[in-house]
């Protein structure tokens, strides 16, 4: 078992409100369809006010949440889970394997390139 | 006793009731409830019959069945009848659309019945009612506020009442956590754990430990969060609570989720998607990666 803490990103009150801006949602639209008040749904932007579990994800639902939508620089580069799950593997390493990784992913992105260079090479066809 | 007419007297069939609740044996106590209401009707006293509803109410609120009692609970408000009949009134009121999730009238009925406690002078009613607003207020997550109700709650509870006192401590030290009180907070939780512990109240002993998971993942302790939380899940899963249950799964995936452990706190995410949230199948993943306790209200 890997005992380095994973390195999670804080869904914040913040966010919510830009989701909902960016879903084209005023406060008492979203409000009405999650069954809260409007009062709350602001207080909930601003820092101030928890929800439970249920309430939280009708809320992610409510936006159709992909993964990707948090990590704001990377958005439109669609991130899955899968590559979530591999940047988690990857941060639980010791620091010397994590480098080990780095240097490994150096080197095939050198060898694509170099193959790339080799015209008509089948993708993928190694022998 | 039996009275000249060969009928149960009045006080006596309440008492009864009172034992049957005591003992959990709520089916017994409705009867007798019903049959103490039946005999307060027959007498004409108004103040009898008022004070019978009201636990007669009191005990379908608690077992959910509740609403049909409302409307006439508000009568005996509206009517002002004595100050013991007002105080179950409205705290049965108050009780009743917490159950309905309406808690800002709930929050309404429950400021009555403190008010009439404290008319009364009762302090175990005045304790009931400060923790009742303590709670309806953590619901809408004005914790400082909280705070100082269940504080008063806790100054009025009864020496001898330590399952309540115990309650309201947890109540009180999860308000402080979330304040980032840390110190006062575990010190509350430990105290309540340990004393309902102590009193073999395994039931409600699930509620401090949820809180001391929460509380340790707080300060940095997945560790020991997870050894809080762990135990906890086994009991409130053994006793049939559903919504300790699904917090636990969450608090202790977190928990293994900060220890690096990304295939247990996958299970235990997975868990509470499929046995919670069905339709959202993107949660595990979401929450391996994203960290929402922030946004999370426990007692919500």
């Amino acid at each position: 078992m890997a005992t380095q803490k994973v390195r999670q990103i804080q869904l914040v009150g913040r966010k919510i409100r830009e989701l909902r801006k960016e879903h084209k949602l005023t406060q008492v639209e979203l409000s009405q369809r999650l069954g809260i008040q409007q009062s709350d749904l602001s207080r909930m932007e601003q820092g101030e006010y928890r929800v439970s579990l249920d309430t939280l994800f009708r809320i992610l639902a409510e936006f159709q949440m992909s993964i990707g939508e948090f990590f704001d620089e990377l958005a439109q580069e669609s991130i899955t889970p899968r590559d979530v799950r591999l940047v988690q593997q990857i941060n639980a390493l010791p620091h010397e394997a994590q480098r080990e990784v780095e240097d490994f992913i150096a080197f095939k992105q050198a060898q694509d390139r170099r193959r790339g260079d080799e015209p008509g090479e089948p993708e993928g066809d190694e022998g | 006793m039996i009275t000249e007419t060969g009928q149960i007297p009045l006080e006596d069939l309440m008492a009864r009731a009172h034992r049957a609740i005591v003992a959990g044996q709520l089916a017994e106590a409705e009867t007798v409830l019903d049959a103490a209401l039946g005999r307060a009707r027959e007498s004409g006293d108004r103040r009898e019959v008022d004070r019978a509803f009201c636990s007669r109410a009191s005990l379908a609120i608690e077992l959910g069945h509740g609403d049909a009692y409302i409307k006439e609970l508000r009568e005996i408000l509206l009517r002002n009848a004595d100050h013991d009949s007002c105080f179950l009134a409205a705290y049965g009121i108050a009780r009743a659309y917490d159950f309905n999730k309406s808690y800002k009238k709930a929050l309404f009925y429950a400021r009555i019945a403190r008010d009439r406690a404290e008319v009364l002078g009762r302090r175990e009613w005045m304790a009931s009612a400060y923790n009742q607003i303590g709670n309806l207020l953590v619901v809408d997550s004005f914790f400082e506020e909280a705070c100082g109700e269940y504080e008063h709650a806790l100054a009025l509870v009864p020496a001898d009442s330590e399952i309540r006192r115990a309650l309201y401590e947890d109540n009180l030290g999860y308000c402080y956590i979330v304040k980032g009180r840390h110190a006062e907070g575990f010190r509350l939780l430990f105290k309540s754990y340990r004393t309902l512990r102590r009193l073999g109240a395994i039931r409600y002993a699930v509620g401090p430990r949820v809180s001391l998971c929460f509380a340790y993942l707080e300060i940095g302790r997945p560790r020991r969060a997870f050894l809080c939380g762990r135990p906890a899940l086994e009991t409130a899963e053994a006793e049939g609570q559903v919504e300790f249950v699904k917090n636990l799964l969450y608090l202790l995936g977190e928990a293994a989720n900060l220890q690096g452990d990304v295939e247990l706190a996958r299970s235990y995410f997975s868990r509470l998607q499929r046995e919670f949230y069905p339709g959202a199948g993107y949660l595990p993943d979401f929450l391996l990666a994203i960290d929402v306790r922030k946004l999370i209200n426990l007692k919500a």
